[in-house]
């Protein structure tokens, strides 16, 4: 793994704008960055990544098994009662999921380790999975990288293949999109969940999560002609979704849910921990355990996550040399898991981190984030790679 | 690289080999790798061809219906997803007395990549292989392959097709009392205000900014 200075393509960003690319700037700083690239060997891509994903996402299926088994360990995540029947429910009847990512701190050599799942709304999708692929073919078509050059990512044509299989099992081939108001960034990643949805033979309409409707009589959540939601793809976390006004109805409708509720088991940070529990020393988790309330203060070492956090928020670390570093955030009101620090390569003043993709039970493809400090946030910077 | 290689074993590649937008962006886009030029176009229709089933390779090539790449692709792909066991007994336990076998050396190699490996499987019936068209507003047809399965069968759930029609009518059946209530309590409630309301997801929002990951 290495961090590669090339030279941007002509006019990438008239091209970005054209596809429908509007974030690759964010208030004025660089979010796409493709004055370098990472480089990979294919050795590194299949064994190190690809292989452990496809691991650790059956280590995460077999738990959810196991936790929808069990009342005391989803009292244990703390997720809410009246959801309990849901989650069971939908994860016994088998309905399938559309995709999740997990991140690893991974640096080339030894086993990459995971860091956390966002098994429930990842973003940097269309990046990852499109205009990283676009910006590969191009780069080879201008001559920046080799002809030989190949890049991890089927990440879109497993998209299509997951959204035609769910297509074949929903009501009208119509699947609803949805996130909140006011967010250009999620939008977009809708809007291109929605293209590969029209691409895979569905019907994908938009609405608003806030616009969602409850109608006395319904069997379904409505849109804004009160007609039946029968499958909605939401881009708002489960959590929410449990706590919000109409969250005690959500186990009373029959509208199909994508993620559904059996992925509010693994966006939680609990699952951290249950994953240390039961698969203890594998080489790709950390150490995690439940922070409580005679755990001391965070030692050298260590990071403190909560249970619900996006984007970095509320995340605090020591490294083992005593220098401590924290994000500040909304999510206090969730308890705390506690994580064995593993730092992420440094590459000059950036820290990267990987993002392996899952669709369906697939691992499909990466993308990378990059941030000076040591925890990526919202702002961490995406930087294109490739096999070479 | 031609698509229509026909060579066994095609070499390894990672990334798709073509890839287009259908509604998003200001002109819709397709690609095309390996150097044709970006063409604009968009996809006004998509239609799936019902998945045949065959034996093998061979006999997928015969039908004449799909390229021998096609037919491989699909092979290797039902192939990678079949459940693997490192016991014959433990493959049987799963799968029934006799519905067993180890795996022979090109299937081996078109599921792991590698020639041998000592593990057993479920007998293949044969496979199948689906293709999707997409049409192009520039009279294009892009012909993909869909590879069913996109998910591992796992032994403890039940198939979500017929399932949630059962489940539906059982979650109907449980839960009418509770609406009932519910319903009685949300009329209520709605009494002074029109019968569908809104805001009941989100609105909590603003002070979080946003929900990605």
């Amino acid at each position: 793994m290495l961090r590669i200075d090339i030279p941007e393509r002509n006019n990438w960003k008239a091209l970005a704008h054209e596809l429908g690319f509007h974030f690759h700037t964010i208030g004025g700083e660089p979010y796409w960055k493709e004055d370098a690239y990472y480089q990979f060997t294919m050795e590194q891509v299949e064994q190190d990544i690809e292989a452990p994903t496809e691991e650790l996402h059956e280590m995460c299926m077999e738990l959810v098994d196991k936790v929808c088994h069990s009342n005391a360990l989803m009292q244990r995540l703390s997720l809410p009662e009246h959801m309990w029947d849901s989650i069971h429910h939908s994860w016994k009847s088998g309905q399938p999921h559309l995709y999740g990512r997990m991140d690893f701190a991974y640096s080339g050599t030894g086993p990459a380790k995971l860091l956390e799942l966002n098994y429930d709304t990842p973003t940097s999708l269309y990046e990852a999975g499109f205009f990283q692929w676009v910006w590969l073919e191009q780069a080879i078509e201008q001559g920046i990288l080799p002809r030989h050059a190949d890049q991890y990512n089927s990440i879109q044509e497993r998209l299509i293949n997951a959204m035609a299989h769910l297509g074949d099992r929903i009501e009208a081939r119509t699947m609803h999109f949805s996130c909140i108001k006011d967010n250009a960034e999620e939008r977009a990643t809708v809007h291109y969940l929605q293209d590969v949805a029209v691409q895979a033979g569905l019907k994908a309409p938009f609405i608003y999560t806030e616009d969602i409707g409850l109608r006395a009589g319904m069997d379904h959540f409505v849109d804004l002609d009160d007609k039946p939601i029968h499958a909605l793809f939401k881009l708002y976390p489960w959590e929410e979704m449990a706590d919000d006004d109409f969250g005690e109805q959500i186990p009373q409708l029959n509208t199909h849910w994508f993620e559904p509720p059996w992925k509010a088991i693994l966006s939680n940070k609990g699952i951290l921990p249950l994953l240390w529990e039961h698969f203890e020393g594998h080489p790709n988790l950390l150490p995690a355990f439940f922070e409580n309330a005679s755990s001391p203060p965070l030692p050298a070492g260590w990071v403190r996550k909560p249970f619900f956090s996006r984007e970095g928020s509320n995340i605090e670390l020591i490294t083992p040399s005593g220098q401590r570093e924290a994000v500040d955030g909304p999510y206090t009101d969730s308890p705390w898991i506690r994580q064995a620090y593993h730092p992420m390569p440094r590459f000059g003043n950036n820290h990267a981190l990987i993002g392996s993709w899952v669709v369906g039970d697939r691992a499909c493809g990466m993308g990378i984030r990059e941030d000076v400090g040591r925890i990526t946030k919202d702002s961490s910077c995406f930087v294109p790679h490739a096999i070479v | 690289m031609s698509k229509h290689d026909q060579t066994p074993h095609l070499p390894r590649r990672k990334r798709s080999a073509r890839l287009s937008l259908a509604v998003m962006g200001a002109g819709a886009f397709g690609l095309t790798a390996c150097g044709q030029p970006p063409q604009e176009e968009q996809i006004t229709e998509v239609r799936f061809d019902e998945p045949r089933s065959f034996q093998s390779v061979e006999e997928c090539v015969a039908a004449n219906i799909y390229t021998r790449s096609a037919c491989e692709d699909a092979y290797s792909a039902s192939l990678e997803a079949v459940p693997r066991f490192s016991t014959l007994e433990e493959c049987e336990a799963e799968h029934g007395e006799g519905a067993c076998t180890a795996p022979t050396e090109a299937q081996a190699q078109a599921a792991t990549g590698s020639s041998g490996g000592s593990w057993f499987m479920p007998a293949m019936m044969g496979y199948m292989v689906g293709s999707m068209m997409s049409n192009t507003n520039r009279g294009r047809s892009f012909e993909r392959v869909y590879q069913e399965p996109v998910y591992r069968n796992r032994q403890n759930q039940g198939n979500w097709n017929t399932a949630s029609t059962q489940a539906t009518q059982r979650v109907t059946q449980r839960n009418e009392a509770m609406r009932s209530s519910v319903v009685q309590n949300r009329q209520a409630a709605q009494s002074r205000q029109a019968s569908t309301q809104r805001s009941g997801f989100g609105s909590r929002s603003s002070a979080r900014g946003g929900w990605g990951s």
